[in-house]
Order: C-alpha cells, then sequence, then structure tokens
C-alpha cells in the first residue's frame, strides 16, 4: 500500500492500533477493528490537544505525541475508511461502539466538544495531514480555554474550511412547540434600532448610467484583494489599522483615557510577540512614538511596557550579549522602566544584568522619579549602581539621590550619597554633610571631608578646624581635612598651614600626637595652596623629614606641580 | 525544518495568537452570573409549591435575583435565558450545569406553563419580580399557558419580559437533510444585527459570537444560493439596511474567492458596519455629512470595546473604518473587506435615497461608471457580473406587460440579463406569484424603480 501524504516513512500503515485501555468505571465496549483505530486515534488527539497546557509547543514531548496523532489517525482511516464518530456529553461512539470515554469535564475531549455544539465529527479517508493538523489545532485552542468571545469549534472549523473533516453541530435552537401558541403582538417596550435622521447623506453624485455587461475578470485582477485578507498579511493589515486608529482618536478627538485603544496596542503587541515579528512591532513604535496623538500617544506607550514585552524582547537577544541588537534597539521605549527592575533584581546573569541596567537607565531622566523610589527597596549593590547612574542621566536629582543614600544603614550606599552630592549641579546643602565630620565611620568622615573640600566654601573652614584640633583621628583622614581646609580657604588657610608645619618638640619628648596630625594635614593642604612658600617649605620640610613624612612631603609637591600642569 | 517541527512552530503560533485574543474575564463573569441567575429563577418557581407567591419568604430570594438580573444586565444588554432539555444557555453560553441541580431543573420548570425562554429587556424591581414568579406560579391555563402568563405579566405592568416557546436543538445536519430554512436564518441575523446595535447604544461591549454563528449558517445556505436570494426578496424587508449590506456584500465577497474565514469575518463586518451612528446617538452630530465622517470611527471605537486580539476583530474593525473610504482617497485605498462594502452599501444607499425614481438596474448602470475613482475598476465589475442587468430585488416589467421581481444574482454569463424572477401582485407590487426563469422567456421590456 502506498504511503498517503504525510505518514511517516517506515513505518507500516496498517500496524495494529493498540487495544483501549479502559478507565476505572467506564463502559467501554468497543470490539470491532475499526472502533479499536478510532479510538487509539481520538485518544492521540485528545492527549496531543490536551498536552499543550503543560508544554510549550516545542517541547519533544509533544512532538512525540503529534507523530503518534497522525499515526494512529492515518492508520485509521486508511484501514478503515471514513470514520463518523458520534460525540456525546462524556464520550465518543463509532456506529454504536463507545471508542472513547472520559468523565473528568477538565480532560474530556468529549465533553469539549460536546460542550461547543459539536454533535458529529467525521473524518474521511481524503483528510491531509494539514487538516489533521488543523483540527488538532481548534481542538487545543478550546483545552487551553481560549477566544471564547470571537469563536467557539464550529465556527473555528468552519473557518477552516476543512474538505477531508465534516462536522455537524448544534448551531442554536429552533423553537418545538408541540402545542404552538400565537405569538405575542410587537411589544411596544422595544424601541428598535434606528440611526438619525440623515444618515449616510449626502451619497456622492452618480454619473450618468452607461452600458454594463458581463466580462470576466481574469484571476490577477483579484488576487491582489484575496492576498490582502490572507494570514501572511495579516501584521501588514494590523500597522494599516494601527495607524487609522491612532489618526482617528486625533481626528476624532476620542476621550482620554482612552483604555479600549490602549488595550488593543497592547493586543496588538502581543500578537507581534508570540508571532515573533519584532520588525513590524518596531515600526509599530515608530509609528506611536511618531503620532501627533498627544496624551493618546502617551498612554499607549507606557500601556506597551509591559513584563511581557520584556520578556519577549529578552529571549530574543542573543545569549551573553550586553546590549540589545541594532534591530531591538527601536523597541527601547517600549520597555518600561519597572518590569526591566523587576527582572533586573531577580536575574542572576551578569551579563543580563548589565543589559537589563542599560535599558533602565536608558530611561533617564525621563522616570528619574519613579527609579529614585525604586531605589529604597533595592539591594545595596544594585542601588549604588543605578543611584550613580541616576546622577549622571539625571543630575538635577543628585541631592534627592544623596539625601536618600545617606539615609541608608550601608556605608557604601552613603558614600556614593556623599558622591552624589559632590556631582550635583547647582547649589548643594553642606550642614549635613558638615554634621558627617563627626559620624563613627571613618571611610565616611573621609569622603565628608572630600566634598566638603570640592563643594564647600569659607563656611566650611571652622568646622573642618574644629575636626582638625579634636579627636583621635587617623593620618589619611586628617590629610582629608587638610585638602579640604585649604580648597575652602586657601589664603586663610596657607598661613595656618605653614605655621603648623614645624611644629616645636618638648624637650626629651618631642612633638605630640597632635602636632603631628596637624603638620600631616599641612602637608596635603599645601599641595593646594598657590605661592612660592609653599613649596619652599614643603621642600626644606621633605630634607629634614623621616622617611614616612619625606614621602607625604615629595607627594604634596607632586601634586601641586600636576595641578600647575593642569593649568 | 522537517514537517512535524514544522507543525509544532504552527501550533505554538496558533496558541499565543489566541492567547493574545482572549477576554476570559468577561466571558467568565457572564457565565458565573448566568449561573446564579438561572439557579435563582429556578429556585422561585420551586417555591411556588410551597409558599404562595406573596408570602414574606420570597422577600429576600426575590431581591436577589432583581439585584443578580441588574448585574447581569450590565454586562451584556439584555438576558436572553434558554432552556432546552436539561441545558440552560444565557445568551448563547452555556451554563454548567454539573453539580447544579437547579440549572437541569429551570427547563421543567418553565416547560410547565410551555415556555422555553425569557428575554428580559430591563432590570425588575421587587414587585415586577414578585409578579413574574406569581405569573408562573398560577395552574396553567387551556389551551395556551404561555398566552395566559404573557397576559397575567401585562396586567401586572410587566413589560420588560419576553416568553418563549419550547425550544430543540439544531444541528448543521438538517441543512445536509434539505431543511434549512434561508428566511429563518436571516431573520436571526436581522435580530442579532439589531441587538448589536442596541449593544453599543447602551456603550456595552460587542459581543460578536452569536452574529460569527448567524453568518456561518449562512454561508452554509450559500451567499450565491438562489433559496437565499428568494428568501431575501419576498421574506424579509429589504430595506433593512444591515441584512442588506451583508447580503450584497456576502455575494461580492463569495464571487471574488475569498475563503470562508474571510468571508465570515465580512459577514460580521456587514451587520455592524453602521455601528458607529448607534454611538453617536440621537445627537445633531449624528445627521448628515458630519454624521458620514465621524460614523466609521465611532463604529470601530465601539466595536474596540471587544477585548481580545483576533484576526477576525482586525478585519471587522478595518472593515468598519473604511466603509465609506473611496478607491482613489487621500488617506490610501480601503482594505478589501471595506472595498466590498463601500460596494455594497452604496448599491444598497442608493436605492433607499433613490428608489422611488430609480430601479437597481438604474443604481448598477450609474456606479458602474464611477470606477477608478470611487471604486476599485476589478471590484465594480465584480457588482455587476454578480448582480446582473437585474438585480435582485429590482421591479421588472414583462414583455407581456406582467410585473415580476427579480430574484436571484447572476447564475452565469449566459444569464447575466435574464434571472430568475417571481410575478407580483400588481396592487401591491409583491412577488407573491408563479416563480419564472426569465432565460425561457418572456423578455424583460424595462427595469422600474420601486
Amino acid at each position: 500500500m502506498a504511503a498517503r501524504p504525510g505518514q511517516a516513512p517506515g513505518r507500516p500503515a496498517t500496524t495494529p492500533a493498540p487495544r483501549l485501555t479502559p478507565m476505572p468505571g467506564a463502559d467501554l465496549r468497543a470490539v470491532s477493528a475499526a472502533a479499536q483505530a478510532a479510538g487509539a486515534a481520538i485518544q492521540a488527539l485528545a492527549r496531543a490537544a490536551r498536552s499543550f497546557v503543560l508544554y510549550d509547543a516545542g517541547n519533544t514531548v509533544i512532538r512525540q505525541l503529534l507523530e503518534t496523532w497522525r499515526t494512529r489517525a492515518l492508520e485509521a482511516l486508511t484501514t478503515h475508511g471514513e470514520l463518523a464518530l458520534e460525540v456525546r456529553p462524556f464520550e465518543m461512539a463509532l456506529r454504536g461502539e463507545v471508542v472513547y470515554l472520559d468523565p473528568d469535564r477538565e480532560k474530556s475531549l468529549a465533553f469539549k466538544l460536546f460542550r461547543d455544539g459539536v454533535r458529529r465529527l467525521t473524518l474521511t479517508p481524503t483528510a491531509s495531514w494539514e487538516e489533521l493538523l488543523k483540527l488538532l489545532e481548534v481542538v487545543a485552542l478550546r483545552y487551553t480555554a481560549v477566544r471564547q468571545q470571537e469563536d467557539d469549534t464550529v465556527t473555528l472549523l468552519r473557518r477552516a474550511d476543512l474538505k477531508g473533516i465534516r462536522v455537524v453541530a448544534v448551531e442554536g435552537f429552533v423553537p418545538s412547540e408541540e402545542r404552538p401558541e400565537p405569538e405575542a403582538a410587537d411589544d411596544p417596550a422595544r424601541k428598535g434600532a434606528k440611526p438619525a435622521e440623515g444618515w449616510d447623506t449626502p451619497l456622492p453624485r452618480l454619473p450618468p448610467p452607461g452600458p454594463i455587461a458581463f466580462r470576466p475578470l481574469p484571476a490577477p485582477a483579484l488576487a491582489g484583494l484575496r492576498a490582502s485578507e490572507s494570514d501572511e498579511a495579516l501584521a501588514s493589515s494590523a500597522m494599516g489599522l494601527a495607524r487609522d486608529l491612532l489618526a482617528e482618536a486625533v481626528r476624532g478627538g476620542w476621550p482620554t483615557p482612552s483604555a479600549d485603544l490602549v488595550a488593543f496596542f497592547a493586543e496588538l503587541r502581543d500578537y507581534l510577540l508570540a508571532e515573533g515579528r519584532l520588525a513590524p512591532l518596531r515600526q509599530l513604535v515608530e509609528l506611536v512614538a511618531g503620532s501627533g496623538a498627544g496624551e493618546i500617544r502617551e498612554q499607549i506607550l507606557s500601556g506597551l511596557g509591559n513584563a511581557r514585552t520584556l520578556d519577549l524582547v529578552l529571549a530574543a537577544v542573543p545569549e551573553g550579549a550586553t546590549d540589545l541588537p541594532e534591530d531591538l534597539l527601536g523597541l527601547v521605549p517600549l520597555l518600561g522602566l519597572a518590569p526591566a527592575l523587576d527582572r533586573l533584581e531577580k536575574e542572576p546573569d551578569s551579563r543580563r544584568r548589565a543589559l537589563l541596567l542599560k535599558l533602565v537607565l536608558s530611561r533617564l531622566p525621563r522616570e528619574a522619579d519613579t527609579l529614585l523610589h525604586r531605589l529604597p527597596a533595592l539591594e545595596p549593590g544594585l542601588a549604588r549602581a543605578l543611584a550613580h547612574g541616576l546622577v549622571t542621566g539625571a543630575p538635577e536629582k543628585a541631592v534627592e539621590v544623596a539625601r536618600f543614600l545617606l539615609g541608608q544603614k550601608d556605608q557604601a550606599l552613603r558614600i556614593a550619597g556623599l558622591e552624589s552630592l559632590a556631582q550635583a549641579p547647582g547649589e548643594v546643602p553642606m550642614p549635613p554633610v558638615m554634621a558627617l565630620l563627626d559620624d563613627p565611620s571613618e571611610a565616611i568622615r573621609v569622603k565628608a571631608a572630600e566634598v566638603l573640600g570640592r563643594r564647600g566654601d569659607e563656611g566650611a573652614r571652622e568646622v573642618l578646624l574644629r575636626a582638625l584640633e579634636t579627636g583621635d583621628r587617623s593620618l589619611p583622614e586628617v590629610e582629608a581635612l587638610g585638602r579640604a581646609l585649604a580648597e575652602v580657604s586657601p589664603v586663610q588657610a596657607g598661613r595656618l598651614l605653614l605655621g603648623w608645619l614645624h611644629p616645636k618638640g618638648r624637650f626629651l619628648v618631642g612633638i605630640s600626637a597632635q602636632q603631628k596630625r596637624l603638620q600631616w594635614a599641612a602637608v596635603a593642604g599645601l599641595a593646594l595652596v598657590p605661592g612660592e612658600e609653599a613649596e619652599r617649605q614643603l621642600q626644606a620640610l621633605a630634607q629634614a623629614a623621616d622617611e614616612e613624612l619625606r614621602k607625604h612631603c615629595l607627594a604634596s609637591l607632586a601634586r601641586r606641580r600636576k595641578g600647575r600642569g593642569h593649568g | 525544518m522537517d514537517e512535524m517541527r514544522e507543525a509544532q512552530r504552527s501550533l505554538g503560533r496558533a496558541l499565543g495568537k489566541a492567547h493574545a485574543g482572549e477576554d476570559r474575564e468577561l466571558a467568565q463573569r457572564v457565565r458565573d452570573e448566568g449561573e446564579q441567575l438561572c439557579q435563582m429563577l429556578a429556585g422561585l418557581l420551586k417555591m411556588t409549591r410551597v409558599h404562595a407567591p406573596d408570602n414574606r419568604a420570597f422577600d429576600a430570594p426575590v431581591a436577589e435575583f432583581g439585584r443578580a438580573l441588574s448585574s447581569l444586565l450590565g454586562l451584556v444588554g439584555e438576558v436572553h435565558l434558554v432552556a432546552v432539555d436539561d441545558q440552560a444557555y444565557v445568551n448563547e453560553m452555556r451554563l454548567r450545569s454539573e453539580g447544579k441541580p437547579g440549572l437541569r431543573e429551570l427547563g421543567p420548570e418553565l416547560k410547565h406553563q410551555n415556555v422555553g425562554g425569557l428575554t428580559f429587556q430591563a432590570s425588575l424591581d421587587d414587585r415586577q419580580a414578585r409578579a413574574l414568579v406569581a405569573a408562573f406560579a398560577a395552574p396553567p391555563a387551556d389551551p395556551y399557558p404561555r398566552t395566559a402568563v404573557r397576559e397575567r405579566l401585562r396586567r401586572a405592568g410587566v413589560t420588560t419580559v419576553e416568553l418563549h416557546g419550547i425550544f430543540r436543538f439544531r444541528t448543521s445536519d438538517e441543512a445536509v437533510e434539505g431543511r434549512r430554512d434561508p428566511t429563518e436564518a436571516l431573520k436571526r441575523a436581522l435580530q442579532l444585527s439589531a441587538q448589536a446595535w442596541e449593544a453599543v447604544a447602551a456603550g456595552r461591549a460587542f459581543n460578536p459570537l452569536p452574529l460569527r454563528r448567524a453568518v456561518v449558517e449562512i454561508l452554509e445556505i450559500g451567499p450565491c444560493s438562489l433559496d437565499l436570494w428568494a428568501a431575501w426578496v419576498t421574506g424579509m424587508p429589504r430595506k433593512a439596511h444591515a441584512l442588506a449590506v451583508m447580503m450584497h456584500s456576502l455575494l461580492l465577497g463569495e464571487t471574488a474567492g475569498l475563503s470562508r474565514g474571510v468571508l465570515q469575518d465580512l459577514g460580521v463586518a456587514a451587520l455592524v458596519h453602521d455601528v458607529g451612528y448607534a454611538a453617536l446617538g440621537a445627537t445633531a452630530t449624528a445627521a448628515g455629512p458630519d454624521g458620514l465622517a465621524r460614523h466609521p470611527g465611532e463604529g470601530a471605537r465601539a466595536l474596540l470595546r471587544q477585548r481580545g486580539f483576533s484576526e477576525a476583530k482586525l478585519r471587522r474593525l478595518r472593515a468598519v473604518l473604511d466603509h465609506h473610504r473611496g478607491f482613489d482617497g487621500p488617506r490610501g485605498a480601503p482594505s478589501a473587506l471595506g472595498a466590498l462594502l463601500r460596494l455594497a452599501e452604496d448599491y444598497v444607499n442608493y436605492l433607499r435615497v433613490s428608489g422611488e425614481r430609480l430601479s437597481g438596474s438604474d443604481v448598477l448602470a450609474s456606479m458602474a461608471q464611477a470606477g477608478g475613482s470611487a471604486y476599485q475598476p476589478a471590484l465594480l465589475q465584480l457588482l455587476v457580473n454578480a448582480l446582473g442587468k437585474f438585480p435582485p430585488g429590482t421591479l421588472l416589467e414583462l414583455a407581456d406587460g406582467r410585473r415580476a421581481r427579480s430574484l436571484s444574482p447572476v447564475r452565469g454569463q449566459g444569464t447575466f440579463a435574464t434571472p430568475l424572477a417571481r410575478l407580483c401582485d400588481t396592487a401591491t407590487g409583491e412577488a407573491v406569484g408563479e416563480t419564472l426563469d426569465l432565460a425561457r422567456g418572456p423578455a424583460v421590456r424595462r427595469a422600474l424603480p420601486g
């Protein structure tokens, strides 16, 4: 026997179908070979359709179940011819023999079909694999309980126009009166459906009549018409509709917020993503972004940017990439900040994190406030990276970023906060920074001194002096304080620092720890004090000092020269 | 890529697309609230065996029934409740009776009064709901129990509840056996189109499924079928606009060789193409040129209330938006379905507005000269080829002096000017007489307006 189209190679067409395994309590009476084969086919159909609830379509399990459906169906049809299956609420029968039974409403293929009104399903020997596949698709759609508004099994099968598969279905109800009664008179409560007077007018003026005749149309004349409504043209048709709807919304002044329009664009996005049509999706974003739809445009763009979009776009990015590929860049406006942050928080892969971080920061400065509000809930490392990005991408938010960061317990975050203040444009509030000179953490105190030096003014001099004169501070800290002092008040500090450079030690005891700290601060500060005197004094001290101090002096001298070099 | 892998991809795409088209929330709410309503109604009817309808025991359940009805009306507009055998349906959605004996008992309770279904057009207050229960509680009247219930309701001032007779299931194989009735199919389509209009006018979401089922039925009969056209000419109000546009656009679509799925979408679009006027309501802007310009957009906006993406919705929206768009207009050519609707509607509109002085033949002969500006020339020729020299519904004066009304679209090139026709009553112009095949004579002297 010749293999049927689509038949698996190497499989004999007459392989006996396996016997049905009756379910517990099932009254499965199929005895004929045809019923056995039909039962095997229908069970294969049910299993394959149901499997989409559990597995992704690309899963190998699905592949095996598809193979089984094809083999069983073609075997049954080849061997036994047409299979006219009566559909009952929980069972299906071939010529009175029950071939399928499943009382579980959620799993039962019979129930799904019966629910939608199918009463007989006939598979004919002319059914092709494509048609069997279409039947499976329709049934699978009903298992996943979708499209309840637009279609049911019957309309889907009619739409598919399958030549080799016939369906008898309940198509509605008709009166069936044993005792016909007179109909009610027209109900005055019904208002009826009437358009306004003068609807659809004025009509365009008609030309004078001319002769008409039947003229056969050559096939290509209507090919474009048919092609434009084909499934292949769906994406471009959808784009056309999107463009027209936007134009109509603007032209007709549709009220805002237009939740229905926003939902439509989200649905269109889902469709394009499900189809893997990223190019039209990019066009859609460009279309919306470039439209004059004002508020509607904003709503649509923000409505499109949910987690689903991000997941699907990320799925299209090659593994290991830390940047969006060129063809996906146009989608950046679509990718919402909140979903990207959610994903960033959970993403374990460092390269993916880098990509997500770029996506988040690309939303700045526009969505700086949103990002700022999310900072407190993020883990410190991520918050620091984002705070840094915020200050760079939205400098006007730097003070707010700093305020938030300085309020945290984590030392690194607080240091990042101080750094934010240092970078902030415009006037920066200094009192909180001055207060940090007494912070328990030395790192914070050092950073605060640096910030005071860079952004402070004369007002900080007293505080810096007090800090230098009190407490048991380390050399790096006094170094920072000395530099800050020179930065905020170069002239006055110069005299002070020169005075600290050569302390007089007590007899036999030498200089005190405090004198040593002030001397160390002075060496650091004089690096920034203009004038020949500071240079000379540092050189003199370097020649007379011990090794540690000499190195410190040479470093300051080097810094002076470097500063001069930079003008 | 091997065949099985391609099959997996294709199934994956189909499921993904369908998921984008879901509106599970609405469907679930209608089903849940429908089940609640039916259970309550069955319970109320059962209670009448124990208590008189004016008993205080009815107070709480009657009030609850009224609230449930109001809520469901808010979702779907009119509530159509039908019991067939032991199954119950709300607006054609089957309710799950498993484990809910109340639902199975509703049919028998109603059948007691020879009633198979009810339509609720508006909410019922406590008094009206109690009157409904009382009307069913009375013993069945002989010989017409349903008529008696209707009369009791009328006397109690309950005018927003319609009663229907007993139903049975109608299956698609009835057509195979030659029992499908084209007139009934057209009536269903007309009624559903009116309901869609009312739903849009009331600001509710559009539900295309019942309309699609009606169109499927008409497509099964055949958009070019002589029976269907004869039923439209002789059994239907030909001025019913949406139906007329659907008939002509489906004829065009079928002749153009559109697939069955696209024809379904075209039929549904035709039945709702003017709902923008319903959305505009009776405002001053709904009439004349302003309404003409605004109603396609308003229609699309109203149809957008239906959530979920599908190719069907997409085609429908484009068709509605484009149905007045010209072939060479500034906004570009219309979609294919929009262009077909435009042709069909223009033909129907010219007859509606100028039917007193122009015949179908006149309108077609004039429209045929407008190719290239308003209409795509190939589509215009398609219209001519499909309708023929004497389009269906055209009043004809025959060579022997009798009058007849054209019944059929073109059956073939050879019968372009010789349709089937039915002799008319000379006084009324109604096609009530013998059916003639004009290919066998007599000749047509001229086409007449009217």
